[in-house]
């Protein structure tokens, strides 16, 4: 087990028809003893060349990849001692669970029979599927599959674990629960681990840290609730939440933001943090938008509902400031799931200055956060 | 649905009855050959030139002899093509197998210029290479190459056609495994090397048991390619008692009196170990052309 360290690592491809693509841009991430991070993108943003080039499937362009103490680029993957689950699993098909576990031991180690036999049948109690052990790949599930494929990385003891969104295939249930059977799994065996996803549901609810990844550039690196309230720009502001948190591009006049629906009256520090910027856009999420609430303040305005998303739980009001328009430009509230609203309807809704995020529309960094005072209590409930 | 209205109607399906006619007539016209090829096989001289060559044998006209004389001539030639037909069919799928794994699992410069090179090796017809090939193995003298063993040396023709029956089958295999291996998902191979294989152990424990069925189509096609042969044979082997079993069974046309019975008897000896080997690989062979592998 080992801190693993991506120092400025640059992947560039060559493309015959448009050149020189680059793919990874100068990404560094440290990544503790036995921590879990989640790398996580839109597709086509690195992450997976990123895994990749931590496993040695890739060559290194530029940067330095360090597991433990040693320098890993010209290692060949057989060699780093890292152990990957892929998406597609990848078991062998002609081999029995067994052998399919047993293979890594038998190429990488010296180890007795005896001694890959124990390791084998410890990772399948561990996975629970000691009894699947005689049976060929085409013979399970894919859940069962998903779990061979994670015994055969468990059971090589490797410095590292990469997995590149080895829940995609499951369906919905299997997925949350395997989710949760993996952040255990990943605790009891404390294996520093990094975990490319694309789905942010897992990148929130599994890893210690979140990398977001866009374009090969690295957004931000930071625990689930900093990235989700504390974004460094807008492109984290969009991506961590669903569903995602509403823009509004906005003109500074004065001490008020003024867009063509409304305006925005701006506290003291809101000003203070926008400084020359003139050009900003205005972020607030669902969950923080009041919706219904007896208001006249300088922060609620009226709006028309266009469409209701029921999800049991709670609603998604999809509304608009120009309900008479063919085809209105929307924002999303969210309501509790008991509360009733119509399409057509004009209701109130208010943006508590508290929780509002202000991004400068240029350059697209964080100009300011929502204070998280309010919050604090809050924070304790949801977090699972 | 049809076996409802098939119980329920009593009136003739003529459609349908149209259909088995047609159907049997094409089976009647394929077998047909094979029917009186078979009949004359087992009629004595005689018997062949009273009756018509697909009518059975009369009595009296009933011949196993045919056959015992066709085998007796053949023998050598058969045992000929046996020595030198299975090993340029192993040698020239195991060859073709490994060259695919190289131009499809690893990466290296000119994999393209290979694979065209490959490519264009298969559609070079056997006869335009005629004059090359005995130039080739007059000036590499196999036979004094091989004075040292004896039995060896002896067969040395035999062995010069065996190496140009597997060099003439390398690109057609390769192309057949390569297709195959195209679709051998790639991640497996990465979780290979993770797991510590080197290359040769991902061919050895991998690629090639996943390779079976695909070796049932390259053995089968290339054994019924290279068994059939003839005019590699002619060019290649002078010796008498080298002679391959096509060669043996060209010889049994005879001279002055055409002995069909006997030339058919030979014809079907000849085809035997093709349908045994279709036989032995059927199964392999229909999982290989179907195209699953795994």
């Amino acid at each position: 087990m080992a801190e693993l360290q991506l120092d400025h690592i640059t992947k560039t491809f060559h493309d015959d028809d448009e050149g020189e693509i680059v793919a990874v841009d100068d990404v560094s991430i440290d990544i503790a003893d036995g921590e879990f991070l989640i790398l996580v993108g839109p597709s086509g943003c690195g992450k997976s060349t990123t895994l990749r080039m931590v496993a040695g499937l890739e060559s290194i362009t530029e940067g330095e990849i360090r597991l433990g103490e040693a320098v890993i680029n010209d290692k060949r993957p057989q060699e780093r001692d890292t152990a990957m689950v892929f998406q597609s699993y990848a078991l062998y098909p002609h081999m029995t669970v067994r052998e399919n576990m047993s293979f890594g031991l038998e190429e990488s180690t010296d180890l007795s029979d005896e001694a890959i036999d124990a390791r084998v049948t410890e990772s399948t109690r561990m996975m629970g599927i000691e009894d699947l052990l005689d049976r060929k790949p085409a013979e399970l599930s894919g859940g069962q599959q998903q779990r061979v494929a994670l015994g055969r990385a468990i059971v090589r003891e490797p410095e590292a674990f990469l997995m590149d969104e080895p829940l995609a295939n499951l369906d919905a249930k299997l997925r949350s629960q395997m989710r949760t059977e993996l952040q255990r799994i990943q605790e009891d065996l404390g294996v520093t681990t990094i975990y490319v996803t694309h789905d942010q549901t897992e990148a929130m609810t599994m890893g210690d840290r979140i990398a977001i990844l866009n374009d090969g550039i690295l957004q931000q690196v930071g625990t689930p609730l900093e990235c989700y309230h504390e974004p460094e720009n807008l492109f984290v502001a969009g991506f961590i939440g669903e569903p995602s948190m509403n823009f509004f591009e906005m003109r500074l006049e004065g001490d008020r933001l003024v867009d063509d629906g409304f305006e925005y009256a701006l506290t003291e520090a809101h000003r203070e943090s926008i400084g020359t910027t003139d050009r900003v856009v205005l972020g607030i999420r669902p969950e923080d938008i009041e919706v219904g609430v007896d208001g006249s303040g300088s922060h609620h305005y009226e709006v028309g509902i266009d469409v209701i998303e029921p999800r049991g739980d709670e609603n998604n009001v999809h509304v608009t400031f120009e309900p008479a328009a063919a085809d209105p430009e929307t924002f999303v509230a969210t309501i509790g799931g008991m509360r009733q609203a119509t399409p057509g309807e004009t209701i109130t809704v208010g943006f508590p200055p508290e929780a509002i995020h202000l991004f400068d529309a240029a350059t697209e960094r964080t100009l300011h956060n929502r204070s998280l005072e309010t919050i604090e209590d809050v924070e304790v409930v949801t977090q699972q | 649905m049809s076996t409802f209205s098939a119980l329920t109607d009593n009136r003739p399906d003529w459609s349908r009855i149209a259909l088995y006619a047609t159907l049997l007539a094409m089976i009647a016209f394929y077998l047909s050959p094979l029917e009186s090829g078979l009949m004359t096989s087992i009629k004595t001289q005689a018997g062949f030139q009273q009756t018509s060559p697909f009518v059975p044998p009369l009595p009296g006209q009933f011949a196993i002899e045919p056959w015992i004389e066709a085998f007796g001539r053949l023998q050598s030639g058969l045992v000929n093509s046996v020595l030198f037909a299975i090993p340029a069919t192993i040698l020239s799928a195991t060859i073709g197998s490994i060259t695919a794994y190289g131009l499809t699992n690893t990466k290296w410069r000119g994999q393209a210029l290979v694979l065209m090179v490959l490519i264009a090796g298969i559609f070079i017809p056997y006869q335009s290479v005629l004059v090359p090939l005995s130039r080739f193995w007059t000036i590499v003298d196999l036979g004094s190459l091989l004075a040292v063993i004896p039995p060896l040396a002896d067969r040395s023709e035999l062995i010069a056609l065996t190496i140009t029956h597997t060099a003439y089958g390398i690109p057609i295999c390769t192309l057949l495994f390569r297709a195959h291996y195209k679709s051998i998902d790639s991640s497996m191979i990465e979780a290979a090397r993770l797991d510590g294989a080197t290359i040769a152990t991902i061919y050895y424990r991998i690629i090639l048991p996943l390779s079976i069925p695909m070796f049932a189509v390259a053995l089968i096609y290339q054994f019924t390619n290279i068994w059939n042969d003839l005019l590699f044979a002619i060019v290649l082997i002078s010796d008498n008692s080298n002679d391959v079993v096509t060669m043996s069974l060209q010889k049994l046309t005879g001279s002055m009196v055409s002995q069909y019975n006997i030339q058919m008897a030979g014809a079907f000896i000849t085809a035997l170990p093709t349908l045994l080997v279709y036989i032995v690989f059927g199964e392999q062979f229909a999982e290989g052309v179907a195209g699953g592998g795994t």
